[in-house]
Order: structure tokens, then sequence, then C-alpha cells
């Protein structure tokens, strides 16, 4: 019960939730737009999505090292290049404050990953048959009525797949947060994989981090059997 | 046509847009790494950054002869490294195939539950098995042996890869099986001699997804290894050390970290997309 009232421990729960939500939900927008740019097919788009691979086959603690230093205020390149841009005036002290350690993990994973959302929904579009969008521009609607109204209800079991392998993915951040922002400034960005960590392999509060990792299950299998019941729903995928 | 072509126009050129500005931003940070490693150590922290520079390999000979104020050289990390991600895989395909054709062939009770059930354990967050298994692996003295690390990556790899060569079995005609069974080949003999060699694909796909995440598994390593058996991406961290980072040599080893995966990645690009996706694209 100490674990379950513990007030960090649920301020870590919920740091999770938004993490993931963040992270899975822009590289869902992004990967959405970027798959739809690289659908048609041609020369160009091959390569671009052969490049495009290349991210999430990084080892996830060398990425979060090399993020380190790009954002290092002193020498990093991301602050020198955006004040030559002038779009900031002086260097940012990217991992000292929450609001910009939070736009640093959250950018890690979304470079590491929009890219894998993109191509699962590239092979959904280039799958999808063409026939109901000529149908819907014949009828005179816009591009932009037949990608809302057409295309995407018919993209819905990709959208769940690629929603449900980010997902838990997502949930089991560890390396690249410890790396990049310890957890800090603060507890800003702790996620709870990051607590049980430090409470369980390093206080060696065994029974404090197998309550609490308990909790974490309970919470996933709550979320994870919800969106395994839409997938099922929407596709043959799991048949 | 032409009306739709230039109403067309302006999508096309956001399109490219973002294509190109995706690839850039999917390649800064490589590019980063690649030049940071043979840039001479007065080099590597400079602003402005340097781009002419001398290019030099100092930082790779430094990392694999050892010459680094790291505690240990990295040349053997990689060997762990790779010695458990091969055994691993190894293990996980020779588990994981049995397994994914009783799934889609043999008609059990339970069968569409325990598939089901073997799907839901992906979600279970490494770190919650990682506090029991360091346990047991201290009461049983198998604390920096390749046992203590093959075997959990091997449990966390082989539902991913049970699922994919599932959807792999399940696409094989079923009568090619039959023909074969009424010709008075058993069971095994069907696996072996004609599930085996239509699965390839398959087989390609969950070796090359086993292998990346046995390659770049951090928590297991960091919690379960001291030195004997210690992985290239915990042995990378400690670069960053109490002298302050050396980064050419941090950047160097990153980049032999990195390098076999980003090869094998273009090589089989295909085999693993569907990896990665279970099998629902192939």
């Amino acid at each position: 019960m100490q674990v379950v009232l513990d007030p960090t421990i649920r301020q870590d729960i919920l740091v999770t939730l938004l993490f993931v939500f963040l992270a899975v939900g822009i590289e869902l927008i992004a990967g959405l737009i970027l798959a739809v740019a690289l659908a048609p097919r041609s020369l160009s788009n091959t390569i671009g999505s052969t490049i495009l691979l290349l991210p999430f086959a990084v080892t996830p603690v060398v990425s979060a090292l090399i993020w380190r230093q790009l954002l290092n205020p002193n020498y990093g390149w991301v602050d020198y290049y955006l004040q030559r841009l002038g779009i900031i005036r002086r260097p940012i002290e990217w991992l000292s404050s929450a609001p910009t350690a939070w736009i640093a993990i959250v950018g890690l994973d979304v470079w590491q990953w929009t890219r894998f959302v993109a191509l699962i929904l590239m092979a959904g579009l280039q799958g999808i048959p063409k026939e109901p969008q000529e149908a819907a521009a014949v009828d005179g609607a816009n591009a932009w009525q037949t990608f809302w109204h057409v295309t995407l209800p018919q993209l819905r079991p990709f959208i769940a797949l690629a929603v449900l392998l980010r997902l838990v993915e997502a949930f089991k951040t560890f390396g690249t947060v410890q790396i990049l922002t310890g957890g800090g400034p603060g507890r800003a960005t702790e996620l709870i994989s990051l607590t049980l960590y430090r409470i369980g392999l390093q206080d060696f509060q065994i029974g404090a981090a197998a309550a609490s990792g308990i909790l974490f299950l309970i919470l996933l299998s709550i979320i994870v059997s919800q969106l395994l019941q839409v997938l099922g729903k929407n596709t043959e995928l799991l048949e | 046509m032409a009306d739709i072509d230039t109403k067309r126009l302006p999508l096309k050129v956001a399109g490219r847009l973002v294509v190109w500005g995706s690839i850039v931003a999917a390649l800064v940070p490589l590019i980063f790494m690649l030049i940071t490693s043979i840039k001479p150590t007065g080099d590597t922290q400079t602003i402005p950054p340097k781009w002419v520079f001398v290019p030099t390999l100092e930082h790779y000979e430094a990392v694999f002869g050892g010459q680094t104020s790291s505690s240990q050289a990295f040349l053997p990390l990689l060997w762990h490294s790779a010695i458990v991600a091969i055994c691993s895989t190894a293990l996980t395909i020779l588990v994981g195939l049995p397994a994914a054709y009783a799934l889609a062939r043999v008609r059990f009770k339970g069968r569409k539950f325990l598939a089901t059930w073997i799907l839901s354990t992906i979600m279970f967050p490494p770190i919650v098995a990682a506090i029991p298994v360091f346990i047991i692996a201290e009461q049983l003295q198998l604390i920096d042996t390749y046992p203590i690390l093959i075997i959990p990556y091997t449990a966390f790899n082989l539902p991913l890869v049970v699922w994919l060569l599932r959807s792999f079995v399940a696409q094989i005609p079923a009568e090619i099986e039959d023909a074969a069974r009424v010709d008075g080949c058993s069971r095994i003999g069907v696996l072996r001699k004609i599930i085996l060699p239509l699965v390839v694909p398959g087989l390609a796909a969950g070796a090359i997804l086993s292998l990346i995440l046995c390659w770049n598994e951090f928590l297991f390593a960091l919690t379960l290894t001291r030195s004997d058996v210690k992985t290239a991406p915990v042995g990378i961290n400690e670069f960053t050390g109490m002298f302050g980072t050396q980064w050419g040599n941090l950047t160097a080893a990153s980049t032999a970290i990195v390098a076999p995966i980003l090869v094998m990645t273009l090589v089989l690009r295909r085999r693993l997309i569907s990896g990665l996706t279970l099998g629902a694209v192939k």
C-alpha cells in the first residue's frame, strides 16, 4: 500500500503516460505525413525510404550519447546552428530545465521511431486499392476529403498496428532517457522504468520495486489488452 | 488534366520537402558521429564546428588498442556482444520455429488463447523482469556469465519471433503439406523438408530482428555483467567518465557499434521491416 499511495510513484506513472502519449502521438502524425509523401513509387522515394531506415538500427545508448553532445550548450551543433539561423539568441541549456528536457527526450524518441511508423503506414498506403479514391475524386471530393474519408479508414488496421508496436516499446523506454537526462532535472523526466531501476537495483528496496513493478504491469496490461481488441476488430493481422 | 496538375503542384513540392527534411534529420546525428570520430582531438569540441580538418584514425587506434582512460579495452566488448547476440538468436530460432508451426498448423485446445497470450507478453517491461532475474542470477552465481544474458534475451525475443514466424507459416498453402503427409512424411519431416525451405524469408526477418535487439540491449547487460561478458552498449557509456568525455574515442566506439547493424539494415531492409512489424508487412 505504501507504494500505491506514494505520490512520487504516482507522479512517475503520470510522467510515463505523458511521455508515451506525446512520443507516439507525434510519431503517428509525422509518420502519416511522411508516409503520404513517400508512397508514390519513384527512385528518390526508394532511396529515401532506405536512408530513413537507418535511425532505428542505431543502438539507443549511442543515439542518446550523440544527442547529449549535439544539445550541449557550449559546443553542441544544435545551439550553434539555431543561433546562426537567428532562431534563438543565446544558447539553450536543453537538459537543465523541465520543458526543454522534455523536448529532448520526446525529440529523441521521435527521431528514432517516426520513420518506423511511416514505413508501416506506407506499406498500408501502397497495398490499399486505388479505385475508391478515384471514385471519390470523380464525385468531386477534393484531395483532403478523399484522404480523410476514404484513405484514412482503409489505413486503420495499419495505424492500429503501428500504435500498438510503438506504444509497447515506448512504455519500456529506459536506456535513452537514463543516459540523456537521468530522470532530471529534478524528477521532471523520471519515467517509471527509471524509478524501478533506482529503487530496485541501486537502493535494493526489492519489495518496493516489486510492488511498483506489478502496478506498472497491471496498468500496461489494461492498456495493451484494450488496444489488442481494437486491433483484432479492425484487421486480420491477428488471425 | 493541366488544371489538376497545377493544383497538385504545391502538394508535390510539400511532399518533396517533407521527404528531404526527414532524410536530413535522419542523417545529421550520424554524420556528426562519423565526422567527430575522425577529427583530431583538438578539433572535436570547437565553436564554430570545424568542417575542414585533417582526418585521423587516432581515435579508432586508441579504442581498439585499449589506450583510452576507460577501464577496459573496447574490442573484447564487441566480441561479448556478438557472442551473446548470435547464441541468443540461434536459440530463439531453434525454439521459435517449431512453436510457430504448432500455433499455425496443429489443432489443439486453447490454441487461440495461447497465441494471443504469447503476443501479449511482448508488452512485458524488461525492467520489471530485471529485478528478479538479478536476484536469481546472484544466488546461482551466474552474474557476469554468458548464459545470464543469453537466456533472458531469448525469453524476450521469442514471443516476437514466434508471432512473426507464425504469420509466415500460415501463408504456406496447407495442400503442399497434406500431399507430403499422404505420401508418408512425418510431421517432423514436413517441418524440415517443406516448411523450413519456404519460411527462409521469415527466418531472415526473425534473425535480423533478434540480432539487432540483442546487440542494442542495455538494461540487462548493465545489471547483470561486470567485466567478463560486459557488452558494448554498457562499455561505451564509460567513455563519459570522471575525466570528462573523450568525444573522439566515444564517437569512434559508437561508429564501431553501429556500423555492423547499419550495414545489415541496408542489406536486409525488407526483411527487417517485416520483422519489426511482426510479419504484418511482408
